[in-house]
């Protein structure tokens, strides 16, 4: 190895210091904030020790059901979004489909547009009296199958989970159409000569070899729906009631009160739970390509 | 591309980049500058923050906004954002130090927990206008003796406006005065024209399911004349008013009986017009006013419009809430002395006129010198009723927590959540807003 193409240390200091600033140091404050009553009313800061974290896990807290709303819509959407944009990508790599990049373009399309603008739409589409979908079903004669999507607790969820699959899946397909790309064609070929069928190529071939894209690919989607706000804010405002808040939306409704104390621990929950999660993936993950 | 190449490029590129940043700083100076002979104040735009029930839907104040930009150069650029949204947003922005010029906020008994105004609003006290505005009104935009805001609606008052031949056509003679009066008008109305909604509710903005609740007080004083005062002392929680629970009890029957609808809980109060105009809904929680909306929203309709008191809890009195929205200047605002002159213009005689004319949702403005639009049977029906103030103006930090009130019925809609459940919640947000704020009361 050449040696004098290493770069020295201080390279990285600008990028370091910029990394502090904007995301360790506010991050820091943050958790120390969490042990504080800070508030829009005041101007002291008292230490309160562990009564935030204390309001938060004791009985029947609501915020309970915040992370456990979380915890729901990451899993849901982490499983359909992969799944999902797994089968698209399968599908979409074959040779007999034509036009293959204008279709991979049509599913990409929705993740660039704003969730803001996505949520919005929804919306209207969902409205049970005016919405696209209802009139859709009751005009092909399926109006029974037209439901309130968004105001029933039973349908909520299935329906917000539906919005973001589709937005993100797009995501997903893409990437792991890099993946499959990346696989050499002679392990097919290989298999095919033993008799493989297609079923069992998947399963011996293409799924061993993509691991390393779909715990990515798990890493990001269950960061991004960790960290959801715009989405639901947009399509439900939590609704209907508090069916469908979440962490960010209760942080969000904390600050608007001025309970900046409540908001930052439950800020820091989620950055602890975040954290953890993450450790234990990407440890995973070193196992199986030590493995490899 | 060769390295010199790069390097002329990379050189440009941020070079270009430099300028940018330095535009960019530059910017804020252009917007207040003012200049010109004509004593015209050019190149200053206001900006305009409010919720969709802030700005009448009629326009007005964008055409005031217009006449006062054709007069004094100045401009005012109008922000938008859905009514459901607005509080939590605004007070997100004055933390973040991003209040616009001016914007708009529900006024309420307790300013502070609303807005914060001695941190985030410019003091107004001094303006000429300030002596002009109904004394009863003033308080909702005051704090600690110095006036933070200028508002323009009059008191409000909540009834059930009603279609006079639907109820005709229904055989029903007079209009509901209790709870039981109401159930049967309702089921009259469903039986005998089941595509008509009785009573349009409409529970995605937020606060329009909360007024059955909040502005029915005259039936809990009936029990407890120094309610509030105990209220507010802390000598008495929310979960002590029986009548309350039995009114959240009443809502949650008359959803279940249908008597709202099939599609009420994703009802939007802007579509209640609508409803209303085209007889798809025979009644509908307004103000008096709402009837002049209608007619000037939807001019073929030759229906009859009535109003008649909330029934809810049997109750009799109407509910009279003397605050409204008003318009607020930031205190951090480089252009406040723009801001003023243009609360000077809206403030002027003429202006009040045409903003009363302008805007069919309002009866009357809180400007004695403006005469109101009352007719005399209103107004006869009005006096022939006791009046009381609104929960939210009577009990302090319930109006802070109107629209989690709101989420909470919903709640309560949906099953998630019973009556018991919902008074108890808003009790909860009453006792920590109220150790936020250290209320003696609440906290010792």
């Amino acid at each position: 190895m050449d040696r004098k193409k290493i770069y020295p240390w201080w390279f990285a200091v600008p990028a370091a210091a910029i990394f502090f600033l904007l995301c360790l140091l506010p991050g820091l404050l943050g958790i120390g904030y969490s042990f504080t009553d800070w508030n829009s009313f005041t101007e002291k800061i008292n230490f309160v020790g562990l009564q935030n974290y204390q309001k938060i896990f004791s009985g029947h807290s609501e915020y309970l059901s915040y992370i456990s709303n979380t915890i729901l819509f990451t899993v849901a959407t982490t499983i359909t979004k992969t799944i999902l944009g797994l089968l698209m990508a399968l599908l979409l790599t074959r040779p007999f489909i034509r036009l293959r990049n204008v279709h991979r373009m049509i599913i990409f399309s929705p993740q660039v547009m704003s969730f803001l603008v996505v949520g919005l739409v929804f919306q209207s589409m969902l409205h049970p009296t005016t919405g696209f979908v209802n009139n859709f079903l009751r005009s092909i004669g399926l109006g029974s199958l037209a439901q309130n999507w968004l105001t029933d607790l039973h349908f909520v969820w299935p329906s917000v989970i539906a919005v973001d699959t589709w937005k993100g899946m797009g995501y997903i397909m893409m990437v792991i159409i890099a993946g499959l790309t990346s696989i050499a064609p002679e392990y097919y070929e290989a298999a095919s000569m033993d008799g493989a069928n297609f079923w069992q190529q998947f399963q011996h071939v293409t799924l061993p070899l993509l691991r390393p894209v779909i715990v990515n690919v798990t890493v990001l989607n269950i960061t991004y729906g960790l960290r959801v706000f715009d989405m639901i804010y947009a399509l439900t405002n939590g609704g209907p009631g508090n069916a469908t808040g979440v962490i960010n939306t209760a942080v969000y409704k904390l600050f608007s009160t001025g309970d900046y104390a409540m908001g930052t621990t439950l800020s820091s929950v989620l950055f602890f739970f975040m954290l953890a999660l993450l450790y234990f993936i990407l440890r995973s993950m070193e196992n199986k390509e030590v493995e490899a | 591309m060769k390295k010199s190449g790069k390097r002329i490029l990379s050189f440009t590129m941020a070079a270009v980049m430099a300028v940018g940043c330095l535009a960019g700083c530059s910017s804020e100076d252009s917007s207040t500058a003012s200049g010109g002979t004509s004593g015209k104040s050019t190149g200053i735009t206001l900006t305009f923050g409010s919720h969709q029930s802030g700005l009448p839907t009629s326009g007005i104040v964008q055409k005031l906004a217009a006449e006062f930009e054709k007069e004094s150069g100045i401009k005012i650029d109008f922000q938008i954002s859905p009514d459901a949204q607005w509080r939590d947003l605004l007070k997100v922005k004055e933390q973040s130090g991003e209040v616009p010029d001016i914007f708009c906020a529900d006024t309420t008994n307790s300013l502070e927990s609303a807005i914060n105004p001695e941190k985030y609003c410019a003091d107004l006290s001094d303006q000429s206008w300030v002596s002009r505005i109904d004394k009863d009104v003033l308080p909702s935009v005051s704090l600690k003796n110095k006036v933070y805001g200028i508002t323009f609606p009059g008191k409000k008052m909540y009834f059930y406006i009603y279609n006079k031949e639907i109820f005709k056509k229904c055989g029903i003679a007079n209009v509901p005065t209790t709870y039981q009066e109401l159930k049967d008008a309702c089921a009259k109305i469903k039986t005998k024209m089941p595509d008509v909604t009785p009573i349009y509710e409409a529970t995605t903005d937020g606060w329009h399911q909360v007024l059955p609740v909040a502005e029915n007080s005259g039936v809990y004083l009936k029990e407890d004349a120094n309610l509030f005062t105990e209220l507010n002392a802390n000598k008495k929680k929310l979960t002590d008013i029986p009548q309350m629970k039995t009114i959240l009890n009443q809502m949650k029957e008359c959803a279940s009986l249908g008597y709202f609808g099939k599609d009420y809980m994703s009802n939007a109060t802007a579509d209640a017009k609508e409803a209303m105009a085209k007889g798809k809904a025979a009644m509908y929680i307004a103000e008096a006013a709402f009837r002049d909306e209608i007619k000037a929203d939807y001019p073929n309709c030759k229906t009859n419009f009535g109003i008649f008191v909330q029934p809810w809890g049997d109750n009799q009195v109407i509910g009279v809430n003397p605050a409204s929205n008003a318009y607020f200047i930031s205190k951090d605002s480089k252009n406040a002395d723009a801001a003023k002159k243009f609360f000077d213009f809206l403030a002027r005689p003429e202006n009040l006129k045409k903003r009363l004319a302008g805007q069919p949702g309002i009866s009357e403005v809180c400007w004695p010198e403006i005469k109101g639009k009352y007719t005399d049977e209103d107004q006869k029906y009005i006096k022939s009723h006791k009046t009381a103030k609104v929960l939210q103006i009577g009990a302090n930090y319930v109006d802070v927590q109107f629209m989690d009130i709101g989420k909470d019925i919903e709640s309560m809609y949906t099953g998630a959540m019973t009556p018991d459940d919902v008074i108890k919640s808003a009790e909860k947000r009453r006792q920590q807003q109220a150790q936020l704020q250290k209320d003696p009361a609440f906290t010792s």
